[in-house]
């Protein structure tokens, strides 16, 4: 599965969760300090992106993912 | 004769409590089960059989008792009892027979070779070479039932513990209302001003150093533990508080096992919570239905009638509660769970170690964190986390594990259904 195809999900899931419009998301941003994510969004988002990707992720290497292109690639080695 | 308190294989229906205690140190009134059998027998036990991962933790709390170890027993006689005997007012056998509560080992009074015991299951297979009878007498066989007799057995420790008086520091502002006889408040213990503690439904126990702050009114029977917090608060009938809680709000004929917080206001009632559990302001729990029918409890992924009208919430060991969390009659919260309110009453099962977020469980932080969290709430209160207890609440993630990713995975199913 191509990154960018991963990425864009992420991105979907990512403004799904925190209600965000998904044109505004980059890949740069930082869940927590530019997309504003509360603790318990982080949570919902690895609920989300284990659900999205069909994977059950390692809880805290997930919850040290800070940006958004970090949780693509992160995904992407699981799916490989 | 030596004593060996045990539990079978059925601690199962004392959940979420037992994860992390054997059967026999849940508490019922001021006392544990274990203390009650001792107290009926005279004497502390000379060994415990528990199961084998909580053995590390309950040696560390009982040294130099043994625990899963009756290699010293020998050539003596020993009364083995089962720590779901309700002992209260119990005659312990004086006859060499093994008395039988259905299909469970009650107690085995025998002087034969018991030294390779290990076990429930070794035991069971020793009593049954012995002769047999029937247990008949008094028996806890599920959680609620140690909950529900907690208030009566308040007052029945209250008069074997003999203490009486006010040997703490009142306020000339504080009232006893009803006998003064039935109220003991130990040295060090701090009553407010504006205090008042009623006597005239049964006993009060205020242990060493607890503090009663202004306007709290406590009725009896009632036991406070060593270093409890009561802040305001509404201690209605039949609750066993301690030690080192902080409780405010209002609370009725419930248990709270030490470390615990209930700081603010919300009802807590027909409870029974674990160490170290802290729930959040305006966590309430229903105890009675609106129909007035029986509750059911979820034991084992089965709803299961406890034949009482008033049955709350039991509460595992370091759960925590966000503000406004409420739940329903008859709930199960296990271990170390974080429940986030939805506004609505939770589910009536929560499994150990879960989030409750957003309406549906989740793997939240994991257990890393959990632990973190656990570490930190511990040193507020002065106590470090040993590497037994840590080893001991990995276990049971493991234990759990299974059941805890079905939930999850249903709420999966879930959150995508919403979409």
């Amino acid at each position: 599965m191509a990154n960018e195809n991963i990425l864009q999900r992420v991105i979907q899931v990512t403004a799904r969760v925190l209600g965000l419009d998904p044109s505004t998301i980059k890949p740069t941003d930082n869940f927590v300090f530019d997309l504003g994510a509360e603790s318990t969004q982080s949570v919902e988002l690895v609920a989300a992106f284990e659900q999205e990707f069909g994977i059950e992720m390692d809880q805290d290497a997930a919850l040290a993912v800070q940006t958004v292109g970090g949780a693509a690639d992160f995904i992407a080695k699981y799916l490989s | 004769m030596k004593l060996v308190v045990f539990e079978d294989d059925q601690y199962d229906r004392f959940l979420p409590l037992t994860w992390v205690r054997p059967v026999g140190e849940l508490r019922c009134g001021a006392t544990t089960l274990t203390e009650k059998i001792a107290r009926a027998v005279g004497s502390p036990p000379d060994a415990l059989l528990v199961r084998d991962y909580l053995a590390p933790v309950v040696a560390a709390r009982w040294r130099p008792t043994p625990v899963n170890d009756l290699s010293h027993l020998a050539g003596q006689e020993v009364l083995f009892v089962n720590a779901r005997v309700h002992a209260t007012g119990w005659n312990p056998p004086s006859e060499r027979v093994a008395y039988w509560h259905g299909e469970r080992l009650a107690a085995w009074r025998t002087t034969g070779d018991v030294r390779t015991i290990r076990d429930y299951a070794g035991l069971v297979a020793a009593a049954r070479q012995a002769p047999r009878a029937d247990f008949g007498g008094p028996w806890f066989e599920f959680i609620w039932d140690v909950m529900l007799t907690s208030p009566e057995e308040i007052a029945r420790d209250f008069q074997a513990a003999g203490r009486t008086g006010i040997h703490g520091r009142m306020h000339e502002s504080a009232v006893v209302f009803g006998p003064r006889e039935r109220l003991y408040v130990a040295p060090g213990a701090e009553i407010h001003p504006f205090v008042c503690i009623d006597t005239r439904h049964g006993p009060v126990t205020i242990a060493e150093d607890c503090e009663v702050h202004p306007f709290t009114r406590i009725e009896g029977p009632c036991y406070v533990g060593r270093g409890t917090l009561l802040l305001g608060a509404k201690v209605r009938e039949g609750c066993s508080i301690g030690p080192m809680c902080r409780v405010g709000g209002e609370v009725e004929e419930s248990i709270i096992h030490g470390y615990s917080n209930k700081y603010h206001d919300g009802f807590l009632g027909h409870a029974y919570v674990g160490e170290w559990v802290n729930l959040g302001a305006l966590t309430t729990n229903s105890d009675l239905k609106n129909d007035y029918t029986t509750v059911s409890v979820p034991l084992n992924g089965r709803p299961v009638d406890t034949g009482s009208t008033k049955v709350g919430s039991f509460i595992g060991d370091h759960v925590k509660t966000s503000i406004g969390t409420l739940l329903n009659t008859g709930t199960i919260i296990g271990t170390m769970a974080v429940l986030v309110a939805t506004g609505a009453p939770l589910p009536k099962y929560i499994p150990p170690f879960a989030w409750f977020l957003n309406g549906v469980v989740t793997k939240g932080f994991g257990l890393t964190q959990l632990l973190a969290t656990a570490r930190t709430a511990m040193s507020r209160r002065k106590v470090e986390m040993t590497a037994e207890d840590e080893t001991l609440l990995r276990h049971v993630f493991a234990l759990t594990q299974k059941e805890r990713a079905e939930y999850i995975e249903k709420g999966r199913r879930q959150l995508a259904a919403h979409r």
